[in-house]
């Protein structure tokens, strides 16, 4: 605990102000002076250079009827809906992983998960980029091998969706109607290394004994998972949602890498981040940009608000 | 007795869910497998045979050699900015941690709350002005803005979590030093920097990964070729029209090897400092 000083012991101890000055300073200038500067620059009309022009609300005007910022946010909802689902894989493995009996082949598991963390992530993006390359990738071949191919082709015949075509290599990232699947499909089985290791400390404090007990109630695996171990990692997955509410809604690399900065064929990938991405670096509308950021940062706040607010844990 | 009895048929049971955990690992594994076996094939022998590594005295070499060379220059320019950013991001956290966690001066609380804040900002909205800044301070095209921007990002999460692990420290220990008549900056080295030691290299760690994994901002701050990152260095690999599997998949490889190294050594650290820190916040 921090304790109070009488005013001869700060005037002593003032020097200890130097200790946070170099941090504050490093923050005021990199962090909230781009902050304040996008808020005040999202008024403009301004290019980037010297002159800019006041125009008040306009920005925001246009970006309430720019049709492919409206679509986009449908988009980054999709995303999102996609995200909580890629949520499930991670808690399922850690539950497993903890119900194990043996130590030893609890601490396997968890070095194993953590190689694939060598990876840097620009070099997974780009294999998968890889994995669903229409004539070399893996994805295909696993399709075409296992005869999935035939039935995607009778389905898409049903339903007429024009998609899939028999002795056609199925373009995952070229053909328009195949973008959010494709993004859906991206980092199976979406097992997240940071996030089950941080649900596998949620789970360290029950014990075997726990389990044994319910055993000999009768209780069910899934039940199991119901009444024990889900409420003890409640605020593991609360700070996970947190966490995906601002990556998703924010992140636009990951499409900028997959596709391009228009959103890939049909702008079908188009997320908000990457259209103000795109207004400022390709079409240098830097004012237009601020306030699809500000537009972006309010969403954000208000749906992380929202979280915290609504999914409780009750202790 | 019946714990004896309890064992192999515990065993028994457990065989349904390590086949499902194998079955995840493989999958998650098999990008590291088709890296490393793709890196020393041609593009004939990838597409005879996508799947099954040759067998080594066909490896290429050649590919390798070609990834030394192409990536060596991004991979010395990438350790540059995460050991320089990651030590400095660091040393300013632990400093201005120990100065909220010892002593409650006048306007700390307001300077607390003054990071606490930067938390909600989510930094999608800065990178705009960010640019615009650092083209004013002309630090467009340098590493060194690299450096500062991580170190200033860094801040927030560095010092919260190292404020609550020195408020928990023993207080006696800092009596003691003052006894002895140790200044504050003596107290850091001597006190604080053994005794946070773990807590010190999990977060090293994390922050050496996010300067090496960002590529959005070196995208965006980098022109020129002598001054890529890995990050960028691989984006315009990927460009290129015809595709070089081997070469490519041998730079992707010789990318993840200083991770490799770094994992190695602090494996055990970084799977324990995470529960650990978990648990706390």
């Amino acid at each position: 605990m921090a304790i109070p000083l009488s005013r001869q012991k700060v005037l002593r101890e003032w020097r200890l102000y130097l200790f946070v000055v170099p941090s504050l300073l490093m923050v005021l200038t990199f962090a909230y002076f781009p902050a304040v500067s996008a808020v005040y620059h999202s008024f403009f009309d301004w290019s980037g250079g010297e002159a800019k022009q006041f125009i008040g609300l306009d920005n925001f005007k246009r970006a309430f009827t720019d049709s492919t910022l409206l679509t986009a946010f449908v988009t980054v909802g999709a995303l999102m809906i996609f995200n909580l689902i890629k949520m499930i894989p991670s808690i399922l493995l850690a539950v497993l992983i903890h119900r194990l009996t043996s130590n030893r082949w609890q601490y396997a598991y968890r070095a194993l998960l953590v190689v694939p963390m060598i990876v840097p992530q620009l070099v997974t993006l780009f294999i998968w980029k890889f994995i669903l390359d229409p004539n070399l990738g893996a994805l295909n071949a696993v399709i075409e091998g296992t005869g999935l191919k035939h039935v995607l082709v009778a389905i898409n015949d049903f339903f007429g969706w024009g998609v899939f075509f028999e002795g056609v290599p199925i373009g995952w990232l070229s053909q328009p109607e195949l973008i959010l699947p494709s993004l859906f499909i991206w980092g199976f089985p979406w097992i997240g290394t940071v996030g089950v290791l941080i649900y596998l400390a949620g789970l360290q404090s029950i014990g075997q004994e726990v389990y044994e007990a319910a055993e000999l109630d009768g209780i069910g695996p899934f039940k199991k998972f119901l009444y024990i171990e889900l409420p003890l990692i409640l605020t593991q997955i609360r700070l996970s949602l947190v966490l995906l509410i601002i990556g998703t809604l924010g992140g636009y690399g990951l499409q900028l890498l997959l596709l391009n900065e228009y959103g890939g064929p049909g702008g079908r990938g188009m997320v908000p981040g990457l259209w103000m991405y795109n207004r400022a670096f390709v079409a240098g509308e830097f004012g237009y940009a601020c306030s699809i950021g500000m537009i972006l940062f309010v969403v954000i706040l208000s749906l992380t608000f929202i979280n915290n607010r609504y999914v409780r844990v009750d202790k | 007795m019946s714990a004896i009895a309890a064992t192999p048929l515990h065993r028994k049971r457990d065989w349904p869910k390590h086949t499902f955990i194998w079955f995840f690992l493989l999958i998650e594994l098999f990008p590291l497998y088709m890296m490393f076996q793709v890196s020393f094939k041609d593009n004939a022998s990838f597409i005879a045979q996508p799947w099954l590594p040759l067998s080594p005295e066909d490896w290429k070499w050649s590919n390798w050699a070609f990834a030394i060379k192409l990536i060596g220059p991004y991979l010395a320019n990438t350790v540059f900015v995460a050991v320089t950013g990651t030590f400095c991001s660091l040393s300013l956290a632990i400093l201005a941690a120990y100065f909220f966690a010892r002593h409650k001066l006048p306007f700390s609380g307001l300077i607390w709350s003054a990071f606490l804040v930067l938390m909600l900002l989510p930094s999608v909205a800065n990178i705009v002005p960010l640019f615009m800044l650092l083209k004013s301070m002309s630090l467009l095209n340098t590493l060194l803005a690299l450096i500062v921007v991580g170190v200033a990002a860094g801040q927030v999460f560095n010092i919260f979590v190292l404020r609550n692990f020195i408020e928990d420290l023993p207080k006696d220990l800092f009596e003691a030093a003052e006894m002895d008549g140790a200044s504050h900056f003596q107290q850091v080295i001597n006190v604080v920097i053994p005794m946070a030691s773990p807590i010190i290299g999990t977060l090293a760690i994390l922050s050496f990964l996010s300067s090496w994994n960002d590529f959005l901002l070196p995208l965006i701050i980098l022109r020129d070729k002598e001054l890529f990152t890995l990050g960028v260095g691989l984006i315009y690999l990927d460009g290129e029209y015809v595709k070089p599997w081997g070469q490519i998949m041998a730079s992707y490889f010789l990318a993840s090897i200083p991770l490799i190294i770094i994992f190695l050594f602090t494996m055990r650290l970084f799977v324990r400092g995470l529960s650990a820190g978990a648990i706390k916040g």
